[in-house]
């Protein structure tokens, strides 16, 4: 016989509202349904209504985690629309923020992660780290969380030279922690216990079902778009894509860990070759008729932006893939047959970042058609 | 039984070493563990005094009983939980070696009477009618099947060595012989029983009944108001009672001593090793990740029960 237990829309495994419906027996997990959609704002309609400049902020807003990714693979798309290049520097400075927003989202992660499998110490050491690369943020943009730093044509801000060695200073911090996360990922032994073997998505899984990101290289897939479709001032960085084997909860940790090493490599050569010059270039917002697409790596994984102009100030349409939408289907593999206990760490290593990734499509109950919804319709259910 | 007796036997179970100062000390105890423990997590952490604020502001709260809910379970079992721990507390030497209730055989009764707020906890979350507080019960019954017979085979490894099965005879046992924690013999069946006492307590890596990212609060789910501060204070006054049993088998149980010219009361020792004993696990429960219930019987069922069954071994072999 088998029982239902529900996942959401509340519940403590879940740091955003979503419905999982577990079907299981005994503590084993038969079957999954995935709801989403209970965390739907409307962004991309949102985004056909205001003007280039106002969308910047408004696609800082899509994910607190990932804003940096989210407006600099807008505005890489609205400069693509253009047809202008940004200048070198900020193409730099783009790429630092990248890079410390990838090391204190894997932080992020961590922390999650071991709450997850109720190693609450190691939560508690991880976010206390993670705030020296929030220090770090700080120190460039201003803003611990959202910076505001990117602009269409460029970035708003600068690093100046009397903020390196205090950067450097905190780099060095984060790089001990993180090397100390890797050996305690290797030898604790109840991280081991509940990480390894747990949450397997074989290489053909993650190739069918088009997993992105370190949940794709931790089952052996190459892939990473600042190697695979270069963009800022990835093309002149040195560094190693990583990638695992296993394809369990452990290898998942595992390329994160060792992916913040090499972001910190990233950012020490960063600092050291950046080249002088200007920051933005002026750009004519009343872009003429085109489309382009944009993908970013974040954090999670490949971030796409699809942008169509239409000549006026405000965009046609915006169009976001975020990097949940694209690995959510890796996830029933990686239930079923596992057992309830892994339902939260086998969740939690997919990163998974629900507000972002929320669509809504309308089905007809009677009929199970799914129908698109006018723009007339919907102004008359705002009313 | 005359009126003073049954005055005194009300006294004990209800103020000392009972209901009243066991719930306070125990209490007590477990602020300081979150206290310790965010140190340990590099916070500051609640004051000390916390248990008390929470269990003052649970018991001004709304009393729901779920309308899914078997009511005269659901409320009676958190009762039944601090009544038997009071009753366990009237057994064990708590101000001096003798306790307030002598039995003959009184082992055999605190391990029972431990064992029924276990119990009711399963019932409770049973009867509770929650998917969460279901799974948790069932994860509890497979917990309690692993860490039991680890507690019981070790007790009795050290009744075997003591020839008794009274506590006040292991503790006088101890006054003429020292520790029995400084007996090598004995010292796997002692680390069993600290690795059992962890599994009953509920304390990480065997917090599994109530895994929060996984079940919410396990069998307590459905629980608020003033039934969840009488479970707070019958869990509070566990750890106090498995505490003091520890203490009284294998660390000498409450003694009075002189320290220079001070005479030191043996409530005062009890306390000093009860808080010993709970640091110890607080600071277990702040290194370790959360195991699967499987591991955690395969852990208890193999090297629990390994290190028991050698000391039972070696008592029973070595001279």
């Amino acid at each position: 016989m088998t029982m239902v237990i529900p996942i959401g829309p509340q519940h403590p495994a879940l740091k955003e509202p979503e419905y999982f419906r577990f079907e299981v027996k005994g503590e084993e997990i038969v079957d999954v349904d995935i709801y989403f959609g209970y965390a739907h704002r409307g962004i991309e309609e949102t985004f056909a209504r205001r003007n280039y400049k106002h969308n910047i902020y408004l696609s800082e807003r899509i994910c607190g985690i990932c804003n940096i990714c989210h407006s600099t693979c807008y505005s890489m798309a609205v400069e693509r629309v253009a047809g202008i290049e940004p200048p070198e520097r900020a193409k730099y400075v783009r790429s630092l923020i990248l890079e410390l927003e990838r090391i204190h989202s894997h932080l992020l992660w961590l922390a999650v992660a071991a709450h997850q499998i109720g190693f609450d110490t190691l939560f508690m050491l991880a976010m206390r780290d993670r705030e020296h690369v929030m220090d770090m943020r700080e120190i460039i943009s201003g803003g611990r969380v959202h910076s505001a730093t990117n602009a269409i044509g460029g970035v708003r801000r600068d690093v100046t030279r009397e903020q390196v060695p205090k950067l450097l200073e905190n780099l060095d911090k984060v790089e001990r922690s993180v090397n100390y996360y890797i050996n305690l990922f290797q030898t604790d032994r109840t991280i081991r216990s509940r990480c390894e073997g747990v949450g397997v998505l074989t290489r053909e899984d993650a190739i069918k079902l088009c997993a992105v990101g370190p949940v794709a290289r931790a089952s052996g897939v190459k892939t990473d778009i600042r190697v695979d479709d270069p963009y800022a001032a990835y093309p002149n960085l040195s560094f190693e894509v990583i990638t695992e084997t296993d394809g369990d909860v452990m290898a998942k940790g595992m390329v994160r860990l060792r992916e913040m090493v090499e972001s910190v490599k990233m950012v020490r050569q960063i600092l050291k070759e950046m080249p002088n010059g200007p920051l933005r270039v002026p750009v004519d917002l009343k872009i003429p008729p085109n489309e382009a697409v944009q993908r970013v790596e974040a954090p999670r994984g490949e971030l796409l932006y699809y942008i169509r102009s239409n000549g006026s100030e405000i965009p046609e349409r915006v169009r976001v893939r975020t990097p949940t939408y694209a690995s959510a289907p890796s996830l029933k593999p990686m239930f079923v047959g596992g057992t309830v206990a892994e339902i939260p760490i086998v969740l939690w290593s997919l990163d998974v970042c629900f507000a972002c990734n929320d669509r809504v499509t309308l089905v007809d109950a009677n009929t199970g058609k799914a129908r698109v919804v006018t723009m007339e319709e919907l102004r008359r259910w705002r009313s | 039984m005359n009126f003073l007796e049954i005055l005194q036997f009300i006294y004990n179970s209800l103020v000392f070493p009972g209901l009243l100062f066991a719930s306070v000390i125990g209490l007590l105890y477990i602020g300081i563990d979150r206290k310790v423990t965010g140190h340990l997590q590099h916070r500051i952490g609640p004051p000390i005094w916390q248990e008390f604020l929470d269990f003052g502001k649970l018991m001004t709260k709304e009393d729901i009983t779920p309308a899914a809910a078997i009511k005269p379970v659901f409320v009676g079992a958190p009762l039944l939980a601090l009544g038997s721990l009071a009753a366990v507390m009237l057994l064990l030497p708590v101000a001096s070696a003798q306790p307030s209730l002598r039995l003959t055989a009184d082992i055999i009764v605190i391990i029972y009477l431990l064992n029924i707020p276990a119990i009711s906890m399963i019932l409770g979350g049973y009867s509770s009618g929650s998917p969460f507080a279901i799974a948790g019960a069932g994860r509890y019954i497979v917990q309690l099947l692993g860490y039991e017979f680890v507690f019981i085979l070790s007790i009795a490894t050290i009744a075997v060595k003591v020839g008794t099965l009274n506590l006040t005879d292991i503790i006088s046992y101890q006054t003429a012989n020292g520790w029995l924690l400084l007996d090598w013999k004995l010292l796997p069946a002692i680390v069993a029983t600290l690795i059992a006492a962890q599994g009953k307590l509920l304390r990480a890596p065997f917090d599994i009944p109530e895994a929060e990212t996984e079940i919410v609060a396990g069998p307590l789910t459905e629980y608020s108001g003033p039934k969840l501060a009488i479970w707070r204070t019958a869990y509070n006054v566990e750890t106090i009672a498995v505490a003091a049993l520890l203490v009284s088998l294998f660390l000498g149980g409450p003694t009075p001593y002189t320290f220079g010219n001070i005479q030191i009361p043996a409530i005062v020792d009890f306390l000093i090793k009860t808080f010993l004993i709970v640091m110890l696990t607080t600071v277990v429960r702040n290194i370790v990740a959360r195991v699967r219930i499987d591991q955690a019987l395969k852990f208890y069922w193999t090297f629990g029960v390994l290190l028991a069954v050698i000391s039972m071994i070696l008592v029973m072999v070595v001279p």
